[in-house]
């Protein structure tokens, strides 16, 4: 080497060939410099707190949506009319192979995953106590929705990226999770300490502008959710669900709203017209039967026409769900989409009730949290605050009606306070007694509170009661009209619905082995019923 | 800090030179072969310096140089010659034509030449002229069959359509396993833009294309292959060892023309083609559409009754191809002053291609600049820049394409009468406005895939001889590119544009990519009488950078007014992506009585895209060749011949920002932040490829037989899979994963033969045989399953590999069987006969890779009169006919005709006892016209046609040299071309030959999976070249 270089030294371009070779060795320590490109420009790597929640928060709203498609036709709610034969969600079934059914196990783990886990450490280091609480509401309604309609599902290893087979929790434990959770996310909200700041959560907190006290609600009420599906346990403590629905909501004023901006595909509504989800979908005859009189003796209730959808001839019709299609209808019979029109109508027409673009999709009512009162205030034997619950809960309901079909412009008309005061005067409605009130009152008037949106909580109540209970207070149904579909999907075994397979392309393709552990394999799974609604 | 770096590199060079002064003087010669036969083109040059002449047409030549300098004459194909300057001032040189190829001068890794019996690894040199003779616009098409371990796919017959080449096989799971592309020496983008980078294709969003619906060129076609003088395909090892870790799949080489001394002047050429379809989709006319309401269809489903006597057909399949009409011309004006110490060549050329599908053309003009000078003794200065100008249109593919339009169209109907007098789309079914597939003339008139390229390539270089020993040569290249799509969904064409009443994408991808290189080159040194070394050492700097800007539009408020102003909701996405790398390398050449040679590389990268505590990474490679004719006289009387072995290793990097993800601003309501797709992985590491090369080449009968024999083996380990998914569980749904390993084989022969060679008649074949293998053998984090989402594109079928498999398996929701060995009896559904389908991706046998191919050249010379003509086989190999799949479950298969008779399928009931000695054989009657399900639930499996072969006439060409001075041309030719004139296979759909998806998906992407492609056209051109 030596020789080399003095060869170098001899020749006319040394300095030339010296410069190289100093180059070359000095190449790695100039390297790294050059080469520190590899941040991603497109996109920051971390971000201000309060940031990650737009995302969140649109899931929270809109994600029990997108598997609503199916559970309604599980709970009745729409049916899906196809010639000739009858689609698999419509017979208790699933289909094979497909996410259909997993949107709220992807949005729990991936919209949420991560994201809220980076938030939560944010909002603790900084003390926003307000965001704190917002993101262990956020967790907890993430394990609430998921284990709802999935039963089992990953708690304790979840969010790890160094896993590549996850072990599944049981639903008890899932259930004593997001008390936990709420309870923290109560006591983080109550807090005004610290960096809690009203403005800060406002700039991205589109439900409630930033009101910690209002998010506070919103804790208790799910607080009071999840208590209340405990109604076939020993453990269930209707006073304890009650205290909770009186520390929640008020009125009106305080139901969870997201207000749908409409700017692009992904912020407008689900629901709405323009996104055009809904094309197919058609009400049951179960639905319109509560509604028109079949079951409440004639009183037809003024929210059918509010949101439910007539038949081009003007009459309100459900679908009968073990007919293929429209049956013998003819096509002025056939009831409308629930945009109101025959086929996929204009985009600029109005839609109806939720069917609107930009429609505030509830999370959350106060009626829907009134009727869980009167649940609990019915089995503790507390018969008046179950009456004045149950009213209020109808009442607060039409009004949610009103205000909903204003939102976006929608075409039905309000409802008058005359005709709300009839409805609620009926006593085939609203017993003028309170030891008249039934169980099927409450829930079949829940469900229609919940019909459209509350997807996870109708299915919850029908599973509690088997879908088939019968009141012996009403010796009715609890769910008048209900009946499981004729022609189960094969792989039921004859067995009706408890549960949705989690996501396919999650755990049927990358975690067998965890599904094996809790019998997620058998063909049958989904009709496998799920801890919460066992005695 | 490393630009400043380079720069004063550069300068140090520049001010540190001066002249050597010595006793200089002018030689003169000729060269000839044959006796008198005059040689033009010959390259005289003084050995270890770069200054140099060429011959005129006369073979006459001038030099100047010292008394004692050695002069070598060297030309491609004939043995090279070297004489010593002694008193005499002319040198008169007879150069023999290589009597072995081994001596024949080839050019190998970073520009340099050698002769090939150095090579200790397999490489072949394709000619300029043979390629741009076929008149393809995208030279990559013109490539199979001429190199052994080459595999071309082009996507479509569609002008402008996507090529992918893979040498010796897929052996990246997730990534590219295409070539580096070098021109003069450095690197050459050849991107095919990924749909992903527009703004329609954000993630999650309902109106992506993911590289189904659309193709866009690989950037390759914006080479003129007018321009190449040669192209040399580098395989094996050996490329990666000194181009680096983007040619761990191999280096196509080129070397663009030069202006020669003598043959200088006018060029001219031009070539007339047409193009016709090549054979047409058949459907069946038998039985008429599933039901009516009024006038209207109620699908297109063909389940309905017989068509009654004297139905009106229309011959819509047919009458929708037209005959394309294309033209090229080629100027040129090329030179070389009489001592060669300027040359220069322009080209200007004009390229317009027509297509058998309407509205569907390319259009691209190049200009091309190449010029050289021997500044002085000691510097050689060199520029070129090619320029081009490239707009295209094409169809939309797939689903959504004008091919399954046509086939779904009733033949009662007639197509071309697509619009009403309205002027919107006419409907003839009563399904939902976007449920209606479209016509497919309305699809092509009024959708659009348009680009429109603008690309300059320019390459400076400087050449320093300050020593006899040495040079030191640097280039700095610029390869940048604008690239502007528009892609335009009309608002009433079926599916997501209805939905979104009109979808309109705009996006430029600005690419700009520098690479520096310096090279240090030091001539053969003798150590002892029979060892001599040389060696070069070097490094490179590279910055590649693309910046795509998208707009997408949606909700048109005109439906027929193109442009992102005219709609009514936009959103746009920038992805701007960065990698840079540094290298340093050196070789040693080791040559033992010019017999024996060992070459040793060393290589180091520096990456950008891993972990900085990781991102440098050493390999090493030794290849060696041993000419043992040569060391053996006695075996040398006989024949000539060269044992070559070769191992190197290879790191390569990840993509840009693979490691740690970035946040995503998100489209959801009040948007706000959130993680893309994909997890982080801070121990990502680069992934290693070892190969293993060895063969022989030998010729006889003074080589007019020569055989070159290779067998190789790559593993490629701890190998990068890109988005291989997992349980949600994580946190994320993709992840960029370490852990997979893939093992390729392979065997490879050329022949080379001429049978015949008399004076004005000769006979030449070049046959290339391959045979090559890619195993999985093993998956990250012992996953079942790994895949590329885009390729999942028709039905339940995709590019799936599970270990254990190939590297270019298919994976589906494939029939269920027995599980007793050696029976794979189909299980049927006891209640309804019909056999039953997986729900998970299973493995089914299918394996796209086929079990050989073969290309055979003859070229035949009789007087003035050339033939030559490029034959393709192919044997094995499955092909997924997802189109047949799709007219079958329509009932439009002529499959479809016999659906009235009943059937049992043969398979075993799923009663319980299908697993045992005694299964019950399936006995249900099945009537597929009455039992729907027969054909709608029909497997896609019996689609995936198995072991098809093919004969395809690539291309054949005849050329008559004009005697005599035509139109006062030095030179003058007349040719006929033919391309694709015939395909005779077992495959049952149109073109075996397509892509489901586009060049830019990675792993073994949707190659074999033909759905809505058009075929490769047959075409005839014409034309003629005078030089002036």
């Amino acid at each position: 080497m030596t020789s080399l270089t003095q060869r170098f030294a001899r020749t006319p371009m040394k300095r030339a060939l010296t410069a190289l070779f100093v180059g070359a060795l000095a190449l790695p320590a100039g390297c790294e410099d050059f080469l520190d490109v590899n941040t991603n420009p497109n996109g920051p790597e971390k971000v201000t707190a309060n940031l990650y929640l737009p995302p969140m928060l649109h899931a929270l709203a809109t994600t029990p949506q997108l598997d609503g498609r199916f559970i309604g036709r599980y709970t009745q709610q729409w049916y899906v009319p196809i010639a000739g034969a009858f689609t698999t969600w419509d017979r208790m079934g699933y289909d094979p192979s497909s996410d259909n059914g997993g949107q709220v196990w992807r949005d729990v783990y991936f919209v949420l995953g991560q994201n809220l886990v980076d938030m939560t450490e944010l909002a603790n280091a900084e003390e926003r106590w307000d965001l704190l609480g917002v993101a262990y509401l956020l967790k907890a309604w993430g394990w609430q929705s998921a284990t709802d309609i999935y039963g089992e599902i990953i708690v304790k290893e979840a969010i790890d990226q160094s896993k590549f087979s996850f072990n599944y929790d049981s639903q008890e434990y899932a259930y004593s999770e997001v008390q936990r959770l709420l309870n923290l996310a109560i006591e983080n909200l109550k807090r005004t300490d610290g960096a809690v700041n009203a403005a800060y959560l406002g700039r991205t907190d589109k439900v409630y502008n930033g009101d910690r006290t209002k998010w506070l609600k919103l804790a208790y009420g799910m607080l009071a959710l999840n208590l209340n599906h405990y109604t076939r346990k020993a453990l269930y403590r209707p006073a304890e669900v009650i205290a909770a629905v009186n520390q929640s909501f008020t009125s009106n004023a305080d139901d969870a709203l997201l207000a749908y901006p409409g700017t692009q595909n992904d912020d407008i509504n689900f629901l709405g017209r323009t996104r055009g989800n809904f094309n197919g979908y058609r009400q049951t005859r179960f639905v319109v039967g509560l509604m028109d009189g079949t079951v409440f003796e004639g009183a037809v209730d003024p929210r059918m026409s509010r949101m439910l959808s007539p038949a081009p001839d003007g009459v309100y019709r459900g679908l009968d769900i073990n007919v293929a299609n429209f049956g013998a209808l003819t096509t002025t019979q056939q009831p409308n989409n629930f945009y109101g029109y025959a086929l996929a109508g204009g985009l600029q027409l109005p839609g109806r009730y939720l069917w609107a673009d930009k429609v505030r999709m509830p999370i959350m009512t106060y009626a829907q949290l009134q009727f869980i009162k009167a649940e609990a205030a019915y089995r503790l034997g507390d018969l008046a605050t179950a009456l004045s619950a149950y009213r209020e809960g109808i009442s607060s309901h039409i009004d949610f009606v009103n205000a909903r079909n204003t939102d976006n412009a929608q075409s039905p008309l309000p409802i008058t306070a005359a005709e709300k005061a009839t409805f609620l005067a009926n006593t085939a409605i609203v017993p003028a007694a309170a030891s008249a009130l039934s169980l099927t009152q409450i829930m079949s008037q829940k469900y229609i509170a919940q019909w459209a949106w509350g997807h996870s909580e109708i299915w919850m109540d029908m599973r509690r009661y088997n879908y088939t209970d019968i009141d012996p207070k009403s010796g009715m149904q609890v769910f008048p009209g209900f009946a499981p579909p004729t022609l189960l999907f094969p792989d039921n075994g004859g067995k009706i619905v408890h549960r949705i397979r989690p996501r396919f392309n999650s755990e049927y393709v990358w975690n067998r082995p965890g599904l094996d552990a809790i019998g997620g394999l058998a063909l049958d799974y989904h009709t496998k019923p799920i801890w919460i609604t066992q005695p | 800090m490393m630009k400043k770096r380079v720069l004063a590199l550069l300068m140090g060079t520049f001010l540190c030179a001066s002249p050597v002064l010595a006793q200089q003087k002018t030689v003169t010669g000729k060269v000839t072969r044959d006796g008198a036969v005059p040689l033009s083109g010959v390259s005289v040059v003084l050995r270890g310096s770069t200054q140099g002449t060429q011959t005129n047409t006369n073979g006459d030549y001038s030099i100047r140089a010292d008394v004692g300098q050695v002069v070598q004459f060297r030309l491609i194909g004939y043995v090279p010659i070297e004489r010593t300057i002694g008193a005499e001032n002319t040198i008169f040189v007879q150069l023999e034509k290589t009597a072995s190829s081994l001596n024949a001068v080839v050019v190998t890794a970073l520009g340099e030449t050698t002769q090939r019996r150095n090579l200790g690894t397999s490489q072949q040199t394709v000619q300029g002229a043979d390629i741009a003779q076929t008149g393809r616009e995208n030279f990559i098409n013109g490539l199979q069959g001429r190199v052994a371990g080459v595999e071309v796919i082009s996507t479509s017959g569609v002008p402008g359509a996507s090529s992918s080449i893979t040498i010796r096989g897929v052996s990246s799971i997730s990534g590219s396993n295409q070539p580096l592309m070098i021109i003069d020496g450095m690197p050459m983008d050849n991107k095919t833009l990924n749909s992903g980078a527009l703004a329609s294709d954000a993630p999650g969003s309902l109106t992506a294309f993911s590289n189904r619906g659309i193709d866009f060129s690989n950037r390759a076609i914006d080479i003129n292959p007018e321009d190449i003088e040669t192209l040399v395909v580098l395989k094996g090892p050996e490329a990666a060892a000194l181009y680096g870790i983007d040619a761990g799949n191999g280096a196509i080489v080129i070397t663009t023309k030069r202006g020669k001394p003598g043959t200088g002047g006018f060029e001219y050429s031009n070539r007339l083609r047409i193009d016709q379809t090549r054979g047409n989709p058949v459907v069946q006319n038998t039985y008429a559409p599933s039901g009516t309401t009024g006038d209207l269809l109620n699908a297109f489903s063909y389940f309905g009754a017989p068509y009654a006597a004297g139905t009106t057909f229309y011959d819509n399949v047919s009458g929708f191809f037209q005959t394309a009409q294309s033209q090229q011309h080629n100027l040129s004006f090329s030179g070389a002053t009489q001592d060669s110490r300027i040359n220069y060549r322009l080209a200007l050329a004009a390229n317009a291609q027509g297509s058998v599908i309407p509205e569907s053309d390319l259009n691209r003009i190049n200009l091309t600049g190449r010029t050289g000078a021997q500044v002085t003794r000691w510097l050689n200065a060199d520029l070129s820049a090619q320029y081009s100008v490239l707009e295209n249109d094409q169809a939309l593919k797939g689903t959504n394409g004008p091919l399954i339009g046509l086939l779904l169209w009733p033949q009662t109907d007639d197509a071309r009468d697509y619009l009403t007098p309205a002027g919107t789309r006419r409907r003839i079914t009563v399904l939902a406005s976007n449920s209606e597939t479209d016509n497919p003339y309305f699809s092509v008139n009024k959708n659009r895939v348009n680009a429109k390229t603008s690309r300059l390539i320019t390459n400076f270089g400087l050449t320093l001889t300050p020593v006899k020993w040495a040079s030191l040569k640097t280039n700095i290249q610029s390869d940048g590119y604008t690239d502007e799509k528009l892609i335009v969904r009309h608002p009433e064409s079926a599916g997501v544009p209805n939905d979104n009443n009109g979808i309109l994408d705009n996006a430029t991808d600005v690419v700009r990519n520098l690479t520096a290189q310096t090279l240090l080159t030091f001539n053969r040194k003798q150590l002892t009488k029979n060892i001599s070394v040389s060696g070069l050492g070097g490094n490179q700097i590279s910055d590649f950078r693309s910046n795509v800007s998208g707009l997408l539009g949606r909700d048109f408020l005109d439906p027929n007014f193109v442009s992102a102003n005219n709609t009514n909701v936009r959103t746009n996405r920038t992805i701007l992506t960065q990698r840079r790398l540094v290298s340093a390398y050196a070789q040693a050449v080791l040559n033992y009585h010019d017999y024996l040679y060992v070459t040793v590389t060393g290589r180091n990268d520096w990456t950008s895209t891993i972990p900085t505590e990781r991102n440098s990474f050493f390999y090493p490679g030794v290849t060696s060749s041993f000419v043992f004719t040569d060391a053996f006289p006695t075996i040398g009387k006989f024949m000539t011949g060269k044992l070559r072995a070769a191992y190197a290793e290879v790191g390569n990097d990840a993509r840009p920002y693979a490691y740690r993800p970035a946040l995503e601003f998100k489209t959801t309501s009040n948007g706000g932040y959130g993680y893309g797709f994909t997890g982080p992985n801070l121990a990502l590491r680069p992934e290693f490829a070892t190969s293993y090369e060895t063969g022989t080449e030998l010729g006889f009968f003074d080589d007019r037989i020569g055989l070159d024999l290779t067998v190789y083996r790559k593993e490629k380990t701890d190998q990068i899979v890109n988005d291989i998914r997992g349980s949600y569980g994580t946190g994320f749904i993709l992840f960029n994963l370490n852990g997979a390993a893939t093992r390729n084989e392979g065997f490879e022969a050329t022949l080379r033969a001429t049978p015949i060679e008399q004076r004005g008649f000769s006979w030449d074949v070049l046959a290339n045989f391959e045979r090559a293998r890619g195993t999985v053998l093993a998956l990250p984090n012992a996953l079942p399953e790994s895949y590329v989402s885009d390729t999942w594109l028709y039905g339940n079928v995709r590019n799936g590999v599970q270990p254990g498999l190939s590297t270019r398996a298919l994976t589906g929701l494939f029939y269920l069987r027995d599980t007793i060995a050696g029976s794979r009896k189909m299980l049927i559904d006891p209640t309804t006969g019909l056999p039953l389908r997986s729900t998970a991706f299973i493995d089914g046998g299918y394996d796209r890779q086929p079990d050989f191919t073969v290309g055979l050249t003859n070229t035949v010379r009789f007087r003035n009169l050339t033939m030559s003509a490029l034959l393709d086989f192919r044997k094995g190999g499955d092909v997924f006919n997802a189109t047949e799949h799709f007219l079958t479950s329509r009932g439009l298969s002529n499959r479809t005709l016999d659906r009235n008779t009943p059937r049992v399928i043969e398979g075993v009931l799923r009663d319980g006892r299908e697993n045992t000695a005694n299964p019950t054989p399936n006995n249900i009657v099945v009537v597929p016209a009455v039992q729907t399900g027969f054909y709608s639930g029909i497997s896609e499996e019996l689609f995936i046609e198995k072991d098809i072969n093919w004969v395809r006439l690539r291309d054949v060409t005849v050329r008559y040299t004009l005697p005599g001075r035509y139109f006062k041309a030095r030179d003058a030719s007349m040719y006929i071309t033919g391309t694709d004139l015939f395909v005779y296979s077992n495959y049952s759909g149109l073109d075996p030959i397509v892509n489901g998806n586009t060049a830019a998906v990675g792993g073994s992407g949707g190659a074999g999976i033909d759905f809505g492609n058009f075929p490769m056209p047959r075409g005839y051109a014409v034309g003629f070249k005078l030089g002036y």
